[in-house]
Order: C-alpha cells, then sequence, then structure tokens
C-alpha cells in the first residue's frame, strides 16, 4: 500500500520537474526569439562574412600552347583611414637579440610603402586624409606578389589589400593584332572581344560565419555560387612563326618607309592561318605603344586595292571555263583602249607594243594589256561570278576575326572601265586575308577552305566547343587551278624579281603586284606593293601573301620580294617543307 | 405467527474475505540484482561521458576550423606563388627575351635550310652561309613592355668567350662521352664533334 502510494508521488514529482524544465526552456526561446531578437541578430550579422571567389579569365594561346594572353595576379593596397592613428603604431622588433618597441609615424609608414612599390608619398598621404572616417581607401595600385608580401610583411595595421586580377600578354606585341586589347571594364576589340564568351570567367561567392578572432565557425560555410574559370582560346597561328613575320615586315617595312605592312602565312590545305602579322602592331601590354589605327589588324579588316595579284585569279577562272590555255598566244600592243570610253590601259613598264605573250608572259610578265584582252573572252557577269567565288565582295574569309571586311567587287553592270581593270585588282576591294585565301585556293587544287584563325575553345575541364569544320568549296577545276601555280612559278624561275624570290631547291609559285592607290583625286603616285605565292609547287602546303602600302624609297613589288623570300626560308625551317623532288617543267612565256 | 406471514429473507450474500495483496516476495538474488544506485550512477556516468565527449569534440572542431583557415591561406598563398612563376616563367620563355640572350650569346639564324635524310644519309637543300645575327641591325622591332633588356646570362662570362678565353675546365668537366671537346680554332663557330 505505502509503495503503490510513493510510486504515484515519484511520478508526479517527475512530471512536475519536466514540466518545470519545459517552462524555463520556453521562457529562454521567448527571450531569446522575442525580447533580444533584434540584438542577437545584429551581433550574429556583423559575423557572418560573404567573399568573392575569383574565376580566372581563359588565356589565348598559340597551335604549340605557347601564352599570348593570360590572367595573373595582382594587388591593391588600400587603407581605413578610420584606423589611421596620427601618434603612429608600435612596432616591435629584435635588434642584437635584443625585443625592442619602435614607433612608426604614418609618414613613416608611407614611405615605407613607397619604398617597395614605387608610389608617390604624398598622393597616398592626401588619399588617406580626404576622409578621415573612411573605412576604405585606395593606396597603390595592381602590384605583383612580391611586393605585396613586402607590404603586409610591414606590418601596418590600417594597410589592407584585395587581389585585383589583371591581364598579360607575355609575348608583348607578338600577334598583338590577333589577340586584341582589354580595357578596365571588359574586352576592347580583337580576340578578347570577340571570344570573350569562351574567355570570361564567372566570380563566385562564399559565405560563412566567422567567430571574433576572424576564424571561420566549422561547418558554417556555404558556397552560394562557386566560381567558374574561363576557357582557353586556342589560335592556329604559331607564335614564333608570327614573331618571324613581324620582324620581317617591320625590317622591310622600316626600310622603305612604308605606312603599314601585312603579312600571311596560311596552310593550304587546312585554310588554318599559321601567321596573320600587321606593322606597326601594338603591345597589348602598353596601349601606348601604337596609335590608334595600328592598334588593330589592317590585315582582316582593311580592304585596299590589291593590284596585280588578283590576275591570278582571273587566269585560273578562263582556264577553268577553257576560254585558255597555258600557251595561248597573245600580242600585246602599246595600250588597250576600252571600247566607247576612250581610256587606254598600259603595262607598269612601258614599252612599244608588239610583244608576244603566251598566258604565262602575260601572268609572269604581269602584262596588264594581256588581262584586259582576256577579258573580252568572257562575258562581265561571269567573271563577276569568279570573283565571288574566289571570295571577294561576296564574303569574309572564314576566319571570323572581329570586323572583318568583304572587300568589294562592283555588281554588273559596272562602268566600262572597272569591268576591265578589276581583272587586275584596279577598282576592287580585298584585304590582306582575302589574297591569302586567293592563294590558298589556286593552291589547293582549286578548293577553297575556310580561313580558320581559332581551333576552339577548351573549357576548364578539357572539352572543346566551337571546334571549326571547314568544308571546302571548288571554284575553279584542278586543272586550271594547278596549270595556274605551274605559270606562277615562272614569277620565281624567270622573272626579273626571280634572284631575289627563289629559294634553291624549291619550287616556289608567287605573282607580283603594284597597286596604285586612289585618293581624293583619282590614283596619285603612293603604291600598295605586294608579293603572294604559293610553295612547293609539286606538292603546294603554304600560302604567303607580303603587303607594304605607300612604301617612299621603292615603289615596286621589289619592296616586298625580299620579305617574301625571308618568309618563306622561315616557314621551311619552322615546319620541316623537304626540298622539291621533280624539276620544273618548260614554262615558256614568250612566242 | 404463521407461516403465512413468514417472509422469505433473502438469503444473505456470502460475505467477501477482503482479497490479500499479494506479492512474490522476491528472492535474495533478485534483490541483489535491482542495484538502484548502480543505475544512477550509470545514468549520471553517462551524462557527465557524453557532456566529455561534445566537450572534447567542440575542441576538436574548434581546432580543425583554425587548421582548415591557415591551411585554406597557405593553399592561397601557394596557389599564387605558383601563378607568380608560372608568369616569370611565361615572360622568361618569351620570343623576344629569348632573342636577346641568343643575340648577346652571339648566335646567328642559319641561311638556307638544309635537310639530313637519315635513311640514305643524303643532304637536301643548297647550303649557304648564315645570313647573319637573328634579327637585322635595328635589332628585335617586336616589343615586349613585360621585358627590361636584361638577360639572364652572366656579362662576365660572355666578354671572356667574346676574348678567346674559352672554358676549358668548364668544357672537359660538363662534355659528354662521345662528344669531343670543342677545338680552339680562332675565326669559326665552336661547335662538338661527335665520333
Amino acid at each position: 500500500m505505502i509503495d503503490a502510494r510513493r510510486n504515484r508521488r515519484r511520478l508526479a514529482v517527475a512530471v512536475l520537474a519536466v514540466f518545470a524544465v519545459v517552462i524555463v526552456f520556453s521562457i529562454r526561446l521567448v527571450d531569446i526569439q522575442v525580447v533580444r531578437a533584434d540584438e542577437l541578430k545584429s551581433v550574429a550579422g556583423t559575423n557572418y562574412r560573404t567573399d568573392t571567389l575569383w574565376g580566372t579569365r581563359g588565356s589565348i594561346v598559340d597551335e604549340n600552347g605557347t601564352v599570348l594572353a593570360t590572367s595573373v595576379d595582382r594587388f591593391n593596397i588600400t587603407a581605413a583611414p578610420i584606423n589611421v592613428d596620427d601618434r603612429g603604431f608600435d612596432r616591435r622588433i629584435e635588434v642584437d637579440g635584443a625585443r625592442k618597441t619602435v614607433r612608426v609615424s604614418v609618414m613613416e609608414a608611407l614611405q615605407e610603402i613607397s619604398d617597395i612599390t614605387g608610389a608617390d608619398v604624398q598622393q597616398m598621404y592626401e588619399a588617406l586624409t580626404a576622409d578621415r572616417d573612411a573605412q576604405w581607401a585606395l593606396l597603390v595600385k595592381s602590384i605583383k606578389l612580391a611586393e605585396f608580401q613586402a607590404v603586409v610583411d610591414l606590418g601596418i595595421p590600417w594597410v589592407y589589400s584585395e587581389p585585383q586580377p589583371a591581364r598579360s600578354y607575355p609575348n608583348g606585341a607578338i600577334a598583338g593584332n590577333l589577340v586584341g586589347l582589354m580595357g578596365t571594364d571588359g574586352p576592347l576589340s580583337g580576340t578578347e572581344y570577340q571570344w570573350n564568351d569562351c574567355l570570361a570567367s564567372d566570380d563566385g561567392q562564399v559565405s560563412y560565419a566567422v567567430s571574433e578572432d576572424g576564424v571561420r565557425m566549422p561547418g558554417s560555410e556555404v558556397v552560394e555560387d562557386p566560381a567558374v574559370d574561363g576557357g582557353t582560346v586556342h589560335l592556329t597561328i604559331d607564335a614564333d612563326l608570327q614573331w618571324f613575320v613581324q620582324q620581317a615586315l617591320a625590317e622591310q617595312g622600316s626600310a622603305i618607309g612604308a605606312d603599314w605592312g601585312t603579312a600571311f602565312v596560311v596552310d593550304v590545305k587546312t585554310g588554318k592561318i599559321r601567321a596573320a602579322a600587321d606593322w606597326p602592331t601594338i603591345d597589348p601590354n602598353d596601349l601606348n605603344s601604337a596609335g590608334a589605327e595600328d592598334s588593330g589588324a589592317r590585315s582582316f579588316t582593311a580592304p585596299y586595292e590589291p593590284g596585280s595579284v588578283i590576275k591570278t585569279a582571273t587566269v585560273a577562272a578562263l582556264l577553268d571555263a577553257g576560254k585558255l590555255s597555258a600557251s595561248t598566244k597573245f600580242t600585246i600592243p602599246a595600250g588597250y583602249t576600252i571600247p566607247g570610253v576612250g581610256f587606254t590601259i598600259r603595262d607598269s613598264v612601258l614599252h612599244g607594243g608588239g610583244l608576244h605573250y603566251t598566258t604565262a608572259g602575260v601572268l609572269v610578265e604581269s602584262s596588264n594589256i594581256g588581262i584586259a584582252q582576256m577579258t573580252e573572252l568572257m562575258p562581265l557577269q561571269e567573271r563577276i561570278d569568279y570573283l565571288h567565288d574566289f571570295g571577294f565582295g561576296s564574303g569574309t574569309t572564314g576566319a571570323g576575326f572581329l570586323g572583318e571586311d568583304e572587300g568589294y567587287v562592283r555588281p554588273a553592270p559596272s562602268d566600262a572601265i572597272t569591268s576591265v581593270t578589276q581583272q587586275f585588282g584596279q577598282g576592287m576591294t580585298a584585304t590582306s586575308a582575302q589574297v591569302a585565301s586567293l592563294y590558298q585556293t589556286v593552291a589547293n587544287g582549286g578548293v577553297r577552305m575556310p580561313l580558320t584563325l581559332v581551333e576552339g575553345c577548351e573549357k576548364p575541364d578539357g572539352s572543346y566547343t566551337d571546334v571549326p569544320d571547314p568544308q571546302g568549296t571548288r571554284v575553279v577545276s584542278e586543272y586550271a587551278a594547278d596549270t595556274t601555280m605551274l605559270m606562277l612559278e615562272g614569277v620565281t624561275t624567270q622573272y626579273h624579281l626571280a634572284h631575289v624570290l627563289a629559294v634553291p631547291g624549291y619550287r616556289i609559285a608567287a605573282k607580283s603586284g603594284t597597286a596604285e592607290v586612289a585618293d581624293g583625286d583619282g590614283y596619285g603616285s603612293d603604291r600598295i606593293v605586294s608579293i603572294a605565292g604559293a610553295f612547293p609547287v609539286d606538292d603546294p602546303q603554304f600560302a604567303i601573301v607580303v603587303t607594304f602600302a605607300k612604301p617612299v624609297t621603292m615603289k615596286t613589288s621589289a619592296a616586298a620580294a625580299p620579305t617574301f623570300n625571308a618568309i618563306v626560308k622561315q616557314v621551311i625551317k619552322t615546319y620541316r617543307v623537304t626540298p622539291s623532288t621533280v624539276p620544273a617543267p618548260e614554262n615558256p612565256l614568250f612566242w | 405467527m404463521s407461516a403465512a406471514t413468514a417472509v422469505r429473507l433473502p438469503q444473505s450474500a456470502p460475505e467477501e474475505t477482503p482479497r490479500r495483496h499479494l506479492d512474490i516476495a522476491p528472492t535474495r538474488a533478485q534483490k541483489r540484482a535491482r542495484p538502484r544506485i548502480y543505475a544512477a550512477l550509470v545514468a549520471v556516468g553517462g551524462i557527465v561521458v557524453i557532456l566529455l565527449a561534445q566537450l572534447l569534440m567542440s575542441i576538436v572542431l574548434a581546432d580543425g576550423a583554425y587548421r582548415i583557415t591557415s591551411l585554406q591561406r597557405e593553399y592561397r598563398d601557394l596557389a599564387r606563388e605558383q601563378n607568380a612563376a608560372q608568369e616569370q616563367l611565361e615572360q622568361l620563355s618569351s620570343t623576344q627575351n629569348l632573342i636577346d640572350n641568343a643575340t648577346a650569346l652571339g648566335m646567328v639564324s642559319s641561311g638556307n635550310p638544309v635537310f639530313l635524310d637519315v635513311a640514305n644519309g643524303q643532304a637536301l637543300g643548297t647550303p649557304a652561309a648564315p645570313s647573319g645575327q637573328v634579327v637585322g641591325t635595328g635589332g628585335n622591332l617586336i616589343g615586349n613592355a613585360l621585358l627590361d633588356g636584361s638577360t639572364v646570362l652572366d656579362p662576365a662570362a660572355i666578354a671572356a668567350a667574346r676574348n678567346g678565353d674559352a672554358l676549358p675546365s668548364q668544357l672537359s668537366s660538363t662534355s659528354q662521352p662521345g662528344v669531343a671537346p670543342v677545338g680552339g680554332a680562332t675565326g669559326t663557330l665552336p661547335s662538338p664533334t661527335t665520333r
């Protein structure tokens, strides 16, 4: 009896105790959740921190992975003016094994920063004192890691830092025309701009609670948004070859006093651009290294009247249509008067007429009169169609360079003069890239491959996107293309520039061009000179075009010939092109 | 009293004997098997152990948090150092820097390209004399703002080499088996001869 009653009492006590605990907890809960809620929330808020996870902008690399543009770490040194104590701060140093305390004044501290970074003390002092209550002031912008670490090691209590990702171009002006420029707010031009979707990174965010001494609270870390690195853009060019081509352009361009120069090396079979050089070229590291008009790539964006290098297209078209053969006989008079307008076309070298040229002779000796006679063999619309098929005035080369120009061929019915002169590259315009594309087509058996400058975008996980899949289109028959190549070989064997252009052991097809440049009042004395060609003739592998605008000391294509020769030799070395094994066949220029 | 008036009194209900509350008396062994104080001790001890474990755990966690923070910082610093080294490497391997160094060493570019066909031991191509320096008299014209013009070469060693002071001790010590040391003929390009 007594036992049962005792049990009941015990139970009651336990229940009461539980209730008491519940009540105590409830009171505490109300206290925390309602009474002190605001106070606690503000305390918790200050201990919660959000950091930016920096994504890295992708690199631009060449065919072999040589880095042309990359992202580097830079640091800004900042300060909290509100924490600056005018009396300075105490620094504990060790001198001869004895610990000492040294007082460092504000100016002394700034001087120390200046000694490391080279920043101006006065400017830093002004930034520091502009608003004494500010939490943030910028002292030094964009310094390298070693300097940054040295500043941090100074242990100045009011100095802070922030990462400042920057862009660097380790190869300087090599391919600066193709890589393009980065501004402070993003890409400005070139591949940096055109391929920004591939290169751009996404910054992420991480949030975490910190204890009073700044350590992350375990388990509180929340990655709200992971950083995504940018992809790598692979260019088709070879940086070393690009350097050589740029250097060759610069040396010859300065020597002949040209305004600018461009050069292309194109892989004939694939259409891949191995070098696309402009002179002058900007060094993207230093935006003042070239003028605004020289900061892009004229080779893609600036069309000009290319002149005689276009004769190759005219002859190949007529061969394709069966209107000509290599040995068709032409009698060249002193001038060719265009019927109806009374305009007379002459050759660049004046002669008295009566010259007996074969088709090869007209092409190699670059007779405007001979080409004018050939225009009678084919209706205008067909000739324009052929020029369009070769890529002139009908679209870009396929390289997809930012702002690439399409050139211009006047549509039919064009005026009587242009309908003739366009067949030798006057009265129509083309970019250097389009001229390179013409010689790629002829060297590739008449199949035009779209030029490619970018091999694709490599994502951080190693997968590739935007890989080009160039599909060739036949422009002229293989017979027409190969015959044209054999005729062009005469330029390096029989033309007056042959001794400059030839490389012993190699069969090279080339064509000279000396175009008149139109200014406000028609054609003046300025010239755009070029040599375009492809080699080896027995197995064409590379098409090369060299162009100089408005040379002063030498106004003929002879000015471009040494550069063409130098580039051919360099291409041979770079790609180990073996010498030709079959001798050149007979190629009579006269009859 | 007649019998008719007799009332049959209900039989009184049989008296219920109060039921005895019966417990089975625990045996001595059973009594011993119920050590109440021991159970309490176990409970309290358990709570203490749990509390201690929790304390230790939080100590370890906090310690881990500090360790994570310091390792993350170390990782960040090392990544920055790697990036800086990579940046320096890319600058040093830039074409312009290599040209500066090659030119300082007196290297020249070859003339006409010639190939050696290993299959039949024949040379293909027409050789020509070296065309001179890698770059023309104007020097390298393709700028690189990242370089300060200094080379990684020791100027003293170059000057010594220019003066014809070969470095015999170094050469003999570094020459590989099968590669004869360079003969000191003046006016020619030094090149090792293979046996």
